[in-house]
This record gives structure tokens, sequence and C-alpha cells, in this order.
């Protein structure tokens, strides 16, 4: 990803340069545009937008409007200005609720025109279609394994007919008695039995096989299961590339028996500032301010809203037969989210990674350590030094594959 | 060994019935109900269904079974937009409050998950009021009734508070200068808070006044201590103080006027210090405290007052005090004179108490705690009790100035007096005169719906409020829960028309600042839900001229003719305000066992006399012949239940019953017996009560069942034989085997449990156990219980995992009567048999709590085909019930019968309409808990998610587990201590000690399950 960037900047300061060079015009032609986008998101992103009003003003065209002497005092100490009396300094900081600019007085001039010249410059906005088409690519890689296997054996057998049409044709050729395939395999058949049966009970096992994994093991089981949720939310972003913590959102899942889908007032602890996302741009990110009533323009919560709750589409789905507690595998049990929910850091869209079947619970728990460490277990342990005589300690020999503890 | 007792759970045993003998060798009484599809024959001939059409029919339903498996229900998470910061979903919330409904108080904690309120249990933390009655225990369920009004009505149609509020404000303003009155007729008030809004509404309106009215009268007793002591106030006990208690029939253990009696009372008895209070009751009805008396004398209402005179006089002559001029005769001079030494011997350390409506009974039996100096040590008047101020003369008087005209408003909180009033039809009549109306019900009630304004009161889980129970002990509830519909607490609704700006919560928390706290922070008051300051002693002088008194007392025993008839309100439904509280309508009644119905109790010698007969029926159930009670105009007919320990001569109807237009489980329920609750005198003489056709239909838990001769299920002893020898009627049983005698424990066919985890056991000390049955409600309201409905509870299909046996015992044997009688021959033999009924006259009590026993070598694991129930290692008999696939056998294999099946869906059913088959109702469920379905086993599973979750806890904070942090349900509501939970493998814990105890033993225990449920030996002090 890095790479890609440097070389989008690197071909965008490339056509920068051949433009400047064409046109010759800009004094700006020998900054930085790199730097400047460095310094720009360090410092002036969290408060600016080029296109659009955030706390401050929108910075596009902001070299055509201002003197490029104004705009370096301004951006030293706008305070000072203001003191001074300046005009252009006074109106600007009252139009916007006279929150005062942070001051930068450790820029020097080169690095405040290299951010110029990044404005001047903004980069070139991928569309979002781009990488779409690319995780579409990769199901249907996925998904061609099969149908690999049956052109494989649709091959085989198209070959083998013709092998055996050209066998006849030869043989009718030379007056030989012509066999059709199947009735040489009738004949063949009856002149061995043996096989007869063996390809019977094998069919017969391969038909309870298919119909015992088709119905019974499937059951009710929604391994895979992938809905369309109402906010394209990707864990993938959050989690995975901004590095997240699991419980910044999901914090009951320490406490609680449920993890808890964050309420919306969590994402707006980023997302007020955060407006527009790398994928989806603002519609995903507006279905928040939806909910919570968020102006995003005025930035500012709508007085007396309604407020909108959404409506995830609940992936794992446990029956209400048995009773699950996060808390106790994610606090006293030390087990990673990733051990039953999979890669999810890497999910665009979540999909129920494990087949949560009894079965798939009982193999933990016959596998999984007590962690005898834990102070519950200190009288215990004695007893169990002698029991076990250090066999490993599993949840199932401290009772864990008991109906009653997760039947009740 | 105790004497030579025999037992009986119910008459028919008693009488060896046919019926009941058959019964006893099945598991269900009932076989399953195939008549109602294959009994009409009509029916089937007329069916063309042929077996292809059969054929037709699986093959379609098998397909249609199989395409809608295929299709996953999407299901949603819906997490809150803005979560409250202290809710975590899945995580209960306790907070404490106090409960009043006007009858009685409790400090209480409140569970809310996700912000429900779903559970209730007594502040163990608050020096006063923790223990619950059933009817507290259930009243988180009256939240989510649906008949609760959604919005305040005016002449029955639905209005906006503005509008109504401007209206009645306009028509208050205009009385204001009339000199009519205005009046608030509330039940007691214990808020102090209220107490100083109604004081300034009334500095406001000059023609306003407050009348307080107790739908079941204490007058008689506040105007006795306002005879003897000059002050018009209810005193507190002190149960546990006192070594002896003679009772003339005050019910104290369970409604009488205080629930922290009981506590007090269990807290007295201890029978392995030997440390035991004797508890004498003279009483006609059996009650709930009858029951639990070490002497119990079935006496009629009208000589109790000759009996306290007799009490009197004997303990006048001792302590060389002039007697009453009054002479008694009563076969009873014995047991009287043994009541009164016991009493005198414990002077200073003894309590008489009484439940008569009778001022001057209650003044002799002042004159007896003032003779045996008990006030001061056992009695308190300087902490008086606030619970009871209802005023009957201004009642009278108010019902008076309404017909007179007198009364130009009425506005009306927490009474019903349509309902409660024995001349309701005077106060309708009243009612119709008064030019405006308001009633502050929830409910459109019998007297609401009389009303032309109803201004919806917040139930108490959605209102601020404040309490003085006793003097210098103050309590705060709080919501917790938004008000569900659109409701007001009468209290704001004050306010507004007071013009305040504030809301009430503002103006308790000024008052308490004010006038309560001192220098004491608000916040930690609230936290706790209690505040306590000291209470200054002040002398009171006894005062008042007995003699008079004890004449009236004699005239009044003299006088009394014909049947008498007490009133009782019953441990369920009490005065009838949680009518409507299906838990409580189906929990039985500790005595008779019924359900779902109120009835005349009558003597057995009576029923006898005048033809009345509970007959068994051959489906189990019990009929009753009905009566018609009359008196002075009010009639009723009610069926007969034949109560053993009835006094001849008197019958008992409860209060609460045959409620109108209160909602699906109360209507039509009973009778009301207020009608003949007349001059609120709690017994009636010369009542007629006449055999008339037809039967009624009880509803019954235990009668369907026998003991089989097994009379080791109830193991008990006197104090003195105990203390003589701890293992009296508990001797560890042995069995004869070829190597010789053999402690049980040694001819065992299982192989021991290892128990290195925890080992949960659950101790039972009958001794203490009263009967409250608040244990039974906790139970349903924790594992969400279903209720089943009158029709299947006779069926003996009821659910509660927890049942509360009730064995009556007699040491009248064949072998007694006979020597007692003295008689020989023919004619011997039959007064022998005249003797014998006598178990039935004067039985003991004892009840005893059975849930699932767990037996460690459990019958029912070995029998279930398909492993659904299974042993755990710490000691609990498991259930899954998905893995069950009803086949029963474990319920027929169960010696303690205590496996309840699903023959039926009993949520979202509406043949069984009740809290599970409403949106709102289902708001108490429990989420922990699976709601289970048809065809499935169900049992006590000793609350094994409030255990997980103590361990867990326990694990989280890395800590070890402490004695008391696993509770069950049961115990946890138990505020006797009765029933003691712990890990038996705590050498330290409370269980261990207690199970170690030499009154130990298990139920049936000859069948050799082990079980990890022990019970304590009854001991009597007697």
């Amino acid at each position: 990803m890095t790479n890609l960037k440097s070389l989008r900047l690197f071909f965008v300061s490339l056509l920068f340069t051949g433009l400047t060079l064409v046109l010759g015009t800009s004094e700006l032609k020998a900054q930085d545009v790199a730097n400047g986008a460095d310094l720009y998101k360090a410092n002036c992103a969290s408060c600016h937008k080029l296109d659009k009003k955030m706390v401050g003003p929108a910075l596009a065209g902001i070299t055509e409007r201002r003197e490029q002497e104004w705009l370096l005092s301004w951006i030293r100490n706008s305070q000072d200005l203001i003191k001074a009396g300046d005009e252009q300094a006074v109106a600007i900081f009252e139009e916007y609720n006279s929150i005062p600019m942070s001051a930068f007085m450790h820029f020097k001039d080169e690095q405040i025109l290299d951010i110029l010249a990044y404005i001047e410059n903004p980069p070139v906005v991928v569309k979002p279609g781009a990488e779409a088409g690319g995780v579409e690519e990769v199901v249907e890689a996925q998904g061609s394994s099969t149908s690999t296997l049956f052109i494989a054996i649709l091959i085989l057998l198209v070959s083998l007919y013709a092998v055996v049409k050209a066998k006849n044709a030869l043989k009718s050729a030379s007056d030989e008695e012509v066999v059709s395939l199947h009735v040489a395999l009738k004949r063949w058949l009856k002149a061995n039995p043996g096989v007869m049966i063996v390809l019977v009970v094998l069919v017969v096992i391969g038909g309870i096989k298919v119909t015992w994994a088709g119905v019974f093991d499937t059951v009710g089981m929604a391994q895979g299961y992938q809905p369309e949720q109402p906010i394209a939310f990707s864990h993938k972003i959050h989690a995975g590339e901004n590095g997240i913590d699991c419980n910044y959102c999901h914090s009951s899942a320490r406490h609680s028996k449920t993890s808890g889908i964050p309420s919306a007032n969590v994402c707006m602890n980023c997302h007020t500032y955060i407006n527009e996302g790398t994928q989806t741009g603002t519609t995903e990110i507006n279905k928040i301010y939806e909910a919570v009533g968020f102006d995003p323009e005025t930035r500012t919560y709508i007085e007396g809203y309604e407020k909108k709750p959404i409506k995830w589409i609940k992936i794992h789905n446990l029956p209400d037969l048995v009773y699950f507690n996060h808390s106790q595998h994610v606090n006293a049990g030390n087990q990673e989210c990733q051990t039953c929910h999979g890669a999810i850091e890497e999910m665009d869209v979540v999909e129920q990674h494990s087949p949560l079947t009894m079965g798939w619970c009982i193999d933990c728990h016959r596998e999984t350590e007590v962690d005898t460490d834990n102070p519950y277990y200190e009288h215990m342990n004695e007893n169990w030094a002698d029991k076990f005589n250090g066999e490993k300690i599993t949840v199932e020999k401290i009772g864990g594959t008991e109906c009653g503890k997760c039947h009740y | 060994m105790a004497k030579e007792k025999i037992y009986f759970q119910s008459m028919h045993e008693l009488e060896n019935n046919s019926i009941l003998k058959e019964h006893a060798e099945k598991e269900f009484v009932n076989e399953v109900s195939t008549n109602e599809f294959l009994g009409n024959e009509e029916n089937l001939e007329g069916n063309s269904t042929s077996r292809r059409d059969f054929l037709k029919f699986l093959g379609f339903s098998t397909a249609a079974a199989t395409i809608a498996a295929c299709e996953t229900p999407v299901q949603h998470a819906i997490p809150y937009v803005v979560k409250p910061e202290e809710v975590i979903p899945g995580i209960a919330n306790w907070y404490a409050s106090a409960y009043f409904d006007g009858h009685e108080y409790a400090s209480v904690l409140v569970k809310t998950r996700e912000g429900r309120p779903i559970n209730i249990k007594g502040n163990t933390d608050a020096p006063y009021g923790s223990g619950l009655s059933p009817r507290i225990q259930g009243s988180v369920l009256s939240l989510y009734d649906s008949k609760r009004l959604t919005a305040p009505m005016k002449d029955g149609a639905a209005t906006d508070w503005n509008s109504a509020m401007a209206d009645v404000k306009t028509k208050l303003d205009q009385f204001a200068g009339s000199n009519e009155k205005v009046v608030f007729m509330t039940s007691t008030l214990i808020s102090p808070s209220s107490k100083v809004l109604i004081e300034e509404f009334k500095a406001k309106y000059s023609n306003f006044e407050h009348v307080t009215y107790d739908a079941v009268s204490h007058s008689a007793m506040l105007e006795a201590n306002a005879l003897s002591f000059g002050k018009r106030v209810m005193p507190t006990y002190r149960f546990d103080k006192a070594d002896v208690i003679v009772s003339l029939a005050a019910d104290f253990l369970q409604d009488w006027t205080e629930l922290d009696h009981r506590k007090q009372f269990a807290k007295g008895r201890n029978a392995d210090t030997g440390m035991m209070s004797r508890h004498y009751q003279f009483e006609s009805n059996m009650s709930l405290t009858g029951s639990n008396a070490d002497f119990r004398h079935p006496v009629k209402a009208s000589q109790q007052g000759m009996i306290a005179v007799a009490i009197y006089n004997a303990i006048a002559k001792k302590a060389g005090q002039p007697t009453l001029t009054v002479n008694l005769d009563s076969k009873l001079n014995a047991q009287i004179e043994k009541a009164a030494n016991d009493l005198w011997k414990a002077k200073g350390k003894s309590l008489v108490v009484a439940g008569s409506s009778n001022v001057a009974l209650q003044l002799v039996v002042n004159g007896i705690n003032e003779l045996l100096s008990n006030y001061g040590s056992t009695i308190s008047i300087s902490t008086a009790s606030h619970l009871k101020q209802g005023d009957d003369a201004a009642v009278n008087a108010l019902i008076k100035d309404m017909k007179g005209g007198k009364v130009a408003a009425i506005m009306m909180h927490q009474v019903n007096p349509m309902y409660t009033l024995a001349n309701s039809a005077d106060f309708a009549a009243g009612l119709k005169k008064v030019k405006l109306s308001v009633s502050f019900s929830g409910k459109a009630d019998e007297t609401a719906s009389e009303c032309q304004y109803i201004l919806p009161n917040n139930h108490f889980f959605e209102s601020w409020n404040d309490a003085m129970p006793i003097d210098g002990f103050y309590s705060l509830a709080q919501p917790t829960i938004a008000p569900l519909f659109d409701t007001k607490q009468w209290q704001d609704v004050f306010l507004a028309w007071m013009g305040s700006e504030m809301d009430f919560y503002s103006y308790i928390k000024n008052n308490w600042k004010a006038n309560v706290l001192g220098l004491a922070s608000w916040s930690s008051a609230l936290h706790d839900g209690f505040f306590s300051s000291a209470v200054e002693a002040t002398e009171m002088t006894f005062n008042a001229d007995l003699n008079k008194y004890a004449q009236e007392l004699k005239k009044e025993a003299s006088s009394a003719k014909g049947t008498e008839l007490t009133f009782y309100t019953k441990s369920g439904i009490g005065i009838g305000t949680h009518a409507n509280n299906p838990w409580l309508q189906e929990l039985p009644d500790p005595i008779s066992r019924t359900t779902w119905d109120n009835y005349l109790t009558m003597s057995v010698a009576d029923a006898k006399a005048n033809g009345f007969a509970n007959p068994m029926q051959s489906n189990g159930g019990v009929n009753g012949n009905l009566a018609k009670l009359s008196l002075n105009g009010a009639e009723v007919i009610v069926p007969v239940l034949i109560q053993p320990g009835q006094k001849a001569g008197t019958v008992g109807l409860a209060f609460g019953y045959g409620r109108m237009n209160e909602g699906k489980a109360a209507d039509n329920v009973g009778v009301n017996a207020f009608p003949f609750y007349q001059n609120f005198s709690n017994t009636q003489y010369n009542v007629s009560v006449e055999l008339v056709d037809g039967e009624h239909e009880f509803a019954m838990t235990q009668v369907a069942s026998t003991m089989m001769g097994r009379d080791k299920i109830v193991r008990e002893s006197t104090l003195e034989e105990f203390i003589a020898n701890p293992k009296v009627s508990n001797a560890p049983m042995t069995l004869a085997t070829h190597k010789g005698i053999q402690p049980l424990s040694k001819v065992t066919l299982w192989e021991n449990h290892e128990r290195d985890v925890h080992f949960w056991n659950l101790s039972i000390d009958l001794t203490k156990c009263t009967g409250c049955s608040a244990c039974v409600v906790a139970c349903h309201a924790e594992n969400n219980v279903p209720v089943v409905g009158k029709e299947e509870v006779r069926k003996s299909r009821d659910m509660h995992w927890l049942r509360i046996d009730r064995y009556y015992s007699s040491d009248t044997t064949k072998e007694n009567a006979t020597a007692d009688a003295g008689y020989e021959g023919v004619g011997g033999a039959m007064d022998m048999f005249l003797e014998m009924e006598i178990p039935s006259e004067t039985p003991e009590v004892v009840f005893q709590p059975v849930m699932c026993q767990h037996c460690n070598n459990a019958p029912c694991e070995t029998v279930c085909p398909v492993a659904a129930t299974s042993h755990s290692m710490e000691g609990l008999n498991h259930m899954a019930y998905n893995r069950c696939i009803g086949t029963r056998y474990c319920a027929n294999n169960c010696p303690y019968k205590v496996r309840r099946f699903n023959w039926f869906q009993y949520s979202d059913n509406n043949k069984f309409d009740f809290n599970m088959n409403d949106d709102l109702g289902k708001m108490v469920l429990n989420p922990d808990v699976v709601v289970r379905s048809r065809g499935v086993m169900e049992k006590c599973t000793m609350c094994v998610h409030m255990l997980q979750r103590a361990k867990l806890d326990a694990k989280k904070e890395g800590r070890q587990l402490k004695d008391g942090d696993a509770l069950t349900a049961c115990a946890a509501a138990c505020d006797t201590g009765a029933m003691v939970f712990g890990d038996a493998l705590d050498k330290d814990s409370n269980l261990s000690k207690v199970k170690e105890g030499p009154r130990s033993y298990f139920l049936l225990e000859e069948v050799g399950t082990n079980p990890s449920v022990v019970y304590q030996t009854k001991v009597r002090n007697k």
C-alpha cells in the first residue's frame, strides 16, 4: 500500500513538475509536494479539508485568495495577526466561531510553502469501484477450485467416449463385432460381480454420507454466513489497517456474556473528525450521522433529533438453548477473539468463521488447558497435583463438557 | 425415640381414601388425554382420511419442514444509539429501593437487565425490612401487567395529562372558597415527604382533608394504645427477644403488622443451641402462625377475650396484683395455666399479641404485657411502627358526609373502597353526590372505574418515594425504569397543582436534607437505600381500667351465637392488591395447598354434621360442596374446604379474591369476603352457612400423593428430647445384610464421586421454615417457571420446581385412643373411632420445602435413554432440555416426584393466557435461563446459572470463591435462615457446619440416593 502511495505521489509530482515546466508560471515550483503532503496530514488535516469546511475553512485555492506573506504569518501565529487588527484575520476568525487556530511557530518558510504546494496540487482521487473489482476476482478464484475438478472429469469422460467411438469405428471398419459402451460395461460387470458389489456398497455409503453431511450436519449451521450489513463497515480497515483494539468497540466482551455491538456514540468518538472513508467516501459514515443526528456541515448534534438505531444483522446466532459467555472465554479463559471468529482483522465483510456446533465447542474444551494460575483454583490445585500428576488439565477435566455448564 | 405419631397430608389420606390409593401407584394421576382426539367416535367415522391421504400428508409435511428448515431467519442485533454509561448488556444492575403498597413494607434490591426490572430481593444491609413476602417477591410482575392504564382517563375515555390536570385544578380552585370538603383518601402513607406535601397542600386549600383508610383495619390496636398510653400508635415488637410468645389469633408470621416479625421469630428459634422460644397460639382458623406454634389450641374467636382475661388473672395472681372480676369456665384452663406459668417465668422476656379487632381485648393484652414488664424490652411504644394508620371512624364519617352532600371532591390513592368496603353500596351512593371524583389508581379497578377522572400513578418501580416504616428508619425508593406508559406519580401531580416547578425527586431531596439526614450524605443514603437515626426512648405509663373491658369481653363471649366467621389473608394474594399476578394465584396456600381459589374453611365435625364433603374425583381432583353464606344482607355462594385444625363452630374465609375488572388472572377467581367484613370487625357472629346444590372443583397440589407408609420423611422431636439426645428421632439408618447390620452408606451399588472442584449442598431447617412460600415465588421469577392455570393444577400438572409439602401430624393413634377412651368391647370401639377423629381437630403441622434433591446416586440419570440428565462434578443433577425426548422415565423413577413435565407449550399459547402470552408480561423473563418448550422434562437446577456466574466473577477477579458468593434463588429469598446454601468442600462454610450437625438427615435416605439437599429435623419447644 505504501508503495502504491509513493508511486502515486511520484507520478503526481512528475505530472506536476511537467506542468510547471510547461507553464512556467508558478512560484512554487521548487517546493516538495510530497513533504507538504506529510506535513499537511500531520498538522492540518484534523481541522481542514481541501474541498470542504471543517473546523476551519476549505483550503483549496487558498493561495489564490490570500497573499503568500499573509499566509505565512497567519499560519505561524494567527492570534498575533488578529491582535494586530488585521482586517482579513479578524473576519476569518469571527466567521469560524472565534476558534483560534493552533500556532505553528516552529515551521520554516520552506515547510509552509511545501504545504501550500500540496494544497495547490491535491492528490488524484482514486474511485472506490476499482478496488471492489479486485475483491470480486478473489471470490471467483475461490469458486473455481471445484469447477476445475468438474471440468477435468468432463474432459476425461468426453475423451473416453471419443476413444471408444474411435475404437468402434475402427472395429466396424474391420468388420469386428461392435460393442457399445454400456453393453461392454454390463458384460464386464457380469464377469466381475465383486466389483458390482463394491460399487453398490460405495454408492449406498456415499449416498448416506452425502445425505448426512447435507442434511444433518448443516441443519441450523451457518458457517460462512456473510450477510450484507446496513452499514458497510470494514473490520479490515478498523481492526487491521488502523489497528484498533477489539475491546475498544466490543467493550463488554471482557465483562459480559455478550461482546456487545458498539453503540453509535462509540463510532462518533473517531467519526466526529473522520467524515470520509477510503473505500466508500461519505455514504457509509453519513449513516452513523443519520443514526445519532449529527450534522457534518455544522459539525454539531441536531437538537431534539429522534435517534435512529442501526439494525445490524446478527451473524453469530447461537440457539436459545445454550448459554455462552464471552467474558468466560476472553477474560477468565484468556482466549483470543480470532480463535472463534477467525482473522476478523482481514475481513472487509464479516462472515461466520467457525461452525458454532456443539461438537466444535466440545473439541476445544477437550484441548484447551485451564489457567490454573488464577487464584480461584488455588485450593483445588493441591488436589489436582496428585490427581492429574502433571498431565495437562483441560477444561473437560474440571467439568467443562458437562451438559449443565452450558444448557440451563 | 419420639412418640409414635401418625402423619397425613390430607383428610383423604387420613381416611385412607380408595381413589387416592389407586393414584398413589402412578407417576401421573391423569393418563395422556387421548380421549380429546380419539374419544369422539362419530367424528372419527365421519373422517374420510384414507391411507393414501395419510401418506400425502406425511410427504407434504416432511417436505414442508425440510424446505422451511433451509431458510435460517435473519436475526438483528440493535445496539443503543447512545449507550448509558451504567449499562453493560448482559450484566445486571442492582438498585436499592423500598417497597410499600399501603399494606406491607420491605427494603429491597431491584435487579435490572438492560434497563428492565426482572427480580427483587431483600436488602440485607438494611436493619429493617429485608424479609420479603411472596407478594412483594412477585410484585415485579405487576409492573408488566397488561391491564395497567396507558393514559389518564376522563369519564371512561382516554385523555391527555394537560387537560385532565387543568380540569381538576380548575374545579379544586372553585371549591376552595366553599365550605364543602375536598377529601384525599389514601391507604396508610409512610412517606414523610408525601406527608409534608399533603400539609403544604392543606395550607393552600383550607377545605382539604386527608383520610387514611386501611382495607384490613388495625384501628382496634391503635385505639387500645391510645387508651393505654395516650398515644394512637402501633408499637414495634421484638419476637427474637421473647422467650415465650402467646398469640391470640395474631397471624404475626404472615402479614399481621410487619413482615420483620417472621425473621425475628426464626432468630429466636435455635434448636442447636437450645435457645428456643416457646410459642402458644389460640385461634379458630388454622393460620400460618398457628401451624408453626409449639402449642396450638383451637378456640372460638368469641372466647379469645376470656382467654386473655384468664391469662391476665393468672399472672396478676402471681404478681400480687388485683385480678379482674370475671369468672371463666373453660376446658382450656390447664393450657391457659401452662401458658401463664411460662409467661411469668419469662417475665420481661415474653410477649402477648392479639389479632382481634376488639379494643377491649387489645387493652387486656396490653395489660398482660404491662404486668409482665414487656414494655421496653420486647415491645417498644417509643419506637412506633407506622405501617397501620387507618382510621375506621374517619372513613365512616367520610361516607356519611359524602351521602349528605358535604363533600365536593374526593381523590383516592392506593385504596379501592368499592371492593374492600363492606358498605360499598353506601360509598357508591356517596360517590354519586360528589362533584369531582379523581382516582390515582394505576388500573381501572372497581373504584377507579366509577370515578370521573383516573390519573394513573406510576408503578413503584417507576417512582421516587421515601418511607419511614418505623421510627428511626428511613428508606428511599428510586425508579429503576422510565414509566412504561403515560403515567405520573401523584406527588408530581400535586406539586403541579400547587404551582410548583419542582418534581417530587427534588422535593424528597430537599425534605431529607432539611429534616432527615442531618450532616449525612444524600448520595450514600440513596446508594444504600436507607438511613437510620437514633430514637429517643420516652417513658409511657399504662393507664386503663381493665375491669370495665373485662366485663365487655365476658358479655361478648356469652352473647356470641351461631357460627363464627373469621377472616384471614393468604400468603399469595393478601388483600388482593396483586390479585392479577398469576404467580401468586398459582402459589399453593401453605396450609390447604389450594391454588386459584378462596373457600370457606370448616372443621371436620361441622362438615360431617351439616353434610359438607370434599369428595375426591376419579381424576385425582378434589371437589367441594357449595355453601350459601349469609350475614345481614350480604350473601355469597362459596365452596367449602374441610380444614383440619379448624375450631368446630367456626368458619374462615380469605380476603383478596372475587375481583372484578382487575385482569385476566384475577377476575372471577374465588369470592369477595369484604361484604362480610362489617364494622371492620374480623370476626362475625351468627353467620348462616347453608348447604346448597352443586360442587366446586378445587385445584390442589399434594392431594394426589400419599406417604406410602414412609413416616421417616419428616423427623421431629421436642426440645427436651433433643437436648437429652441430639440423635433422637434421627438415628442413622442401617440395613441388615449377609454381613450383619451395616450402615446405609456401606450398602450401595454405586461408586463414589470424586469431589475436588465444589460440592454444592443445600440445607433446609424444618424448625426454622415457616412455610411462608417466598422461596416458591422467587424460584418462579428466577427460573422462568411457567404458570399452568387452574385446570392443569387440578390434573396434578403444576410446574413448581420447588414445592412446600405440608404434613399434619397427631400423636393420637389407635392404641392411644383406646387407652384414652378407656372403653372396651363393641360400644368401646365406636368411642375409640370417635376419638380417632381428633387427629384432624388439633393437628401439628410441618412444612417441608422439596425441590430436586440432586442425588449423587440419581435414579433418574440411569433410566434416561438419551442421557439428557446427567451428574456434574459439583454434585448437581443436570438437565439438558434440548436433549430430552420426553419419555418421562426419569419422573417415574424419581422417588421425590420433583420432576415436572411440559405437557404443553406454556409461552405464546392462547390456552395459557398468562404473563408468557403477552409481550409486556414476557419482559419479566430472566434472559439467562431458557424458556422450556413442550414435551421436555424440567426441574430445579439448583440455580446453576447463578453458581456459574458466581464462579466466573471470582475467576475474573482472580480470587477464591467466598462463602455466600454463590446462592440459589430460594436460599436468597429465605429470610428466616431455614435454607443454607454453600460448598460442602469448604469446611469453614456455613453449610458445612450445618450439615455436620446432629439434626441432618436425607429425605428417603433408605433409598440410597445420597442427595445434595440435606434436611434438619423439626424441633418443637414443648
